[in-house]
């Protein structure tokens, strides 16, 4: 009977477990809008989770002669291996937070070319597979 | 005992699983005034989102506007007081989102009072479609009574529309969506187009209306998808391709250069080595302006 005792009080352990892994991407989007550097004013925030692709994509039309910053939170201080990189709309990769094997959790982007620009989030050693970002602009 | 023991955990087990996947009161309120939906449209829900969230915030051209010393002009806006007009749930999606750029235009340039009364009509036209729950005009009417809050304000009202067009694609009703940022869009373009007709020759004007031919393409887009469920829109599709038409003659030529970076403070500071030229001229602008300006009175009137 110990035996079935046991097993339900797994299944009950299990079940809270998956409640408490769940990734809070909203909460960490928030959570990197006042992060933005001062004179950037907000435009977007961004889930950052994990699901069937490698990487977590989203679009939005830059502005020429418009500076934009887009950052990660990850939890704690670090990005948690999650690198934000950038193409234009012919998919040529314009900027990356990962440069010479440093994360960075900001890029600031001043746009010469007015179109779409893809924000791709990749996960480079990454643990939870989980964050948020934000996207402000200045002029 | 232990089998009552057994009993009591599967009978907890059951309940926090069925607890999960539960609806909270508000939700359910929510589902039941919002129940209005509109026939598909011909593609995904996602890819719709996918591209909706991509058209630029109209806050961006009010900002190039003031930054590059262009003075006020309530008379370019769509007057607050025209919003008992709109009685259709088209018209006031289309309007809430000229309400949503005219008030972005009054906060960048400080113009609390006028700022007010597009907040009502806002809030007025966002309860029409049972969306009113995610404008916070409170918080919204007492950060504009300070110059110095601006910054908070258009946070708050920026957060405010995100909100709207992330549950609107939620509840299946991205239709509405789709309306309220071609709305905002057109009234950033119609407020431009009259500074550029203020201001003739000026090059920074010029090729920020000729840049629109990028997102003029994606409303299009937008549009289309919505053209064999919704006559409203198909009409609307059928003006707004007549302005492609004067943005035909616009030419966006793009070099691409490898960027350069360099870490500054934490940050990955891009130099951007591409370069694009815009075609456009005078007679271009009047072009289309004359087209916006008809699109935009058949929606304000």
């Amino acid at each position: 009977m110990k035996k079935y005792i046991f097993i339900v009080i797994c299944v009950f352990a299990l079940s809270t477990l998956e409640v408490f892994g769940q990734c809070n991407s909203e909460a960490l989007s928030n959570q990197c809008i006042p992060k933005l550097a001062t004179g950037f004013n907000f435009l977007k925030s961004y889930k950052i989770e994990k699901g069937g692709k490698e990487y977590v994509e989203y679009s939005y039309v830059f502005t020429k002669g418009t500076q934009y910053m887009i950052n990660i939170c990850a939890g704690g201080a670090a990005t948690d291996g999650i690198v934000v990189s950038l193409y234009d709309s012919n998919r040529n990769k314009v900027a990356s937070s990962k440069l010479n094997n440093q994360f960075v959790s900001a890029i600031a982007y001043p746009c010469n070319t007015t179109g779409i620009y893809y924000i791709q989030y990749t996960f480079d050693g990454s643990t939870g597979y989980c964050g948020g970002s934000a996207l402000g602009f200045k002029r | 005992m232990s089998m009552r023991i057994v009993i009591i955990g599967l009978i907890l087990v059951v309940l926090s699983a069925c607890g999960s996947g539960k609806k909270t009161d508000e939700q359910k309120f929510l589902e039941n005034l919002d129940s209005a939906k509109t026939e598909g449209p011909t593609i995904s829900e996602e890819v719709i989102g996918d591209i909706l969230q991509r058209i630029p915030s109209p806050l961006e051209i009010s900002m190039i506007l003031k930054e590059s010393g262009k003075k006020y002009n309530v008379t370019y806006l769509n007057s607050a007081d025209n919003r008992s007009k709109y009685n259709t749930n088209y018209k006031k999606a289309l309007n809430l989102g000229i309400y949503g750029t005219d008030l972005g235009y009054t906060n960048i340039y400080e113009q609390n009072q006028d700022g007010v009364k597009y907040m009502e009509a806002i809030k007025e036209l966002a309860d029409g479609l049972n969306i009113g729950q995610f404008f916070d005009i409170e918080t919204v009417g007492r950060l504009a009574t300070n110059s110095k809050n601006l910054d908070s304000l258009l946070l708050i009202t920026t957060q405010n529309f995100n909100t709207i067009n992330h549950y609107l694609q939620t509840q299946s009703r991205a239709n509405l969506s789709v309306l309220l940022l071609t709305g905002g869009w057109l009234e950033a373009l119609h407020v431009t187009t009259e500074v550029a007709k203020a201001n003739p020759g000026n090059k920074e004007l010029q090729e920020t209306i000729g840049e629109q031919k990028i997102i003029l393409e994606n409303i299009i887009l937008l549009l289309s998808f919505y053209k064999e469920s919704d006559a409203n829109m198909k009409e609307l599709l059928a003006e707004i391709e007549e302005l492609k038409k004067a943005f035909d003659k616009v030419n966006i030529s793009y070099t691409y250069k490898e960027s350069t970076f360099e870490i500054v403070d934490g940050v990955m500071v891009i130099k951007d080595n591409s370069s694009s030229t815009i075609q456009i001229t005078n007679e271009d602008i009047i072009g289309i302006k004359t087209i916006v300006d008809n699109i935009r009175n058949k929606i304000i009137s």
